[in-house]
């Protein structure tokens, strides 16, 4: 079959182990850079991708990336963070957000941040904002 | 010849297992990158470190004397549900117009026994500690 059989069975094997190899290489891999940055083994310092992915949400005020991030909510709790995302200022310019660090211990992690924002009345802010993730979902934003 | 053969075997394996790693680390995006701008990191403040002290070393004392009391609501706020601290962790730390953020992450037990950690983060303003979030 796909004139395989023309490949001397030494080659197919050899060809076959390295398939296998790299497959097991890359799989192998992935699991493992997934499950240390989720269980924080290493520390977990590093910045969490959900983390990361709620801040953008929050800034560009796309309430659909937002709920998706939070934990499963009733159709009105979700109504209504669309009517705040849309009364928001729309002329709110992030100027800087800087991820301070964090820290997990098993599916529960914090990550803080420092954020500067210019309103468009000029008026200036810079806050933090601490987000806890629980199994990939953000339950606290403080 | 079986030696030979299982060798290379062997060898071909260990060496897709070598590239199936490189290639994963070569395609691995991580994190998007931050479209923003990033302020620089500084050094935890002192009076923060003072801070973090008291708390983890359970001195409620050292803490009365180094917060005003609106400073003392603002984190007892700060680190609900948090009763028992057992673990104090400086995170990080950035300076702006003479204003800097220290962020804290604490562990500890809340009133029923479970496990949490709690981020906060001290405001410092000339050396003093002016409010916590």
């Amino acid at each position: 079959m796909f004139g395989l059989n023309l490949i001397p069975p030494m080659v197919r094997t050899a060809l076959a182990m390295l398939i296998v190899g790299g497959l097991m290489g890359y799989a192998g891999t992935a699991f493992t850079t997934t499950l240390v940055a989720d269980s924080g083994i290493l520390g977990g310092g590093g910045e969490s991708n959900d983390a990361h992915k709620y801040m953008m949400a929050l800034l560009k005020r796309e309430a659909d990336s937002l709920s998706q991030l939070r934990p499963a909510a009733d159709v009105v709790s979700r109504a209504l963070d669309q009517q705040n995302a849309s009364q928001q200022a729309q002329d709110v310019k992030p100027l800087s957000v800087t991820y301070l660090g964090g820290s997990s211990s098993g599916r529960l992690s914090v990550h803080i941040y420092a954020v500067e924002i210019q309103a468009g009345s000029g008026q200036y802010q810079f806050f933090p904002l601490a987000l806890t993730i629980v199994g990939g979902k953000v339950v606290r934003v403080e | 010849m079986n030696n030979v053969r299982a060798a290379l075997i062997l060898a071909t394996f260990l060496g897709g297992l070598v590239a199936g790693v490189a290639i994963y680390a070569v395609t691995d995006k991580g994190t998007d990158a931050n479209p923003y701008a990033t302020l620089p990191r500084s050094a935890e403040p002192a009076v923060t470190a003072d801070v973090a002290r008291a708390l983890s070393t359970d001195d409620a004392r050292g803490l009365a004397n180094q917060l005003d009391m609106e400073v003392l609501q603002q984190l007892h706020s700060a680190i609900e549900p948090l009763t028992d601290i057992r673990s104090m962790k400086f995170v990080g730390a950035v300076e702006k117009n003479g204003r800097t953020l220290a962020a804290y992450v604490a562990g500890g037990r809340t009133s029923d026994g479970t496990d949490v950690l709690v981020g906060f983060v001290l405001r410092v303003t000339g050396d003093q500690i002016v409010g916590v979030n």
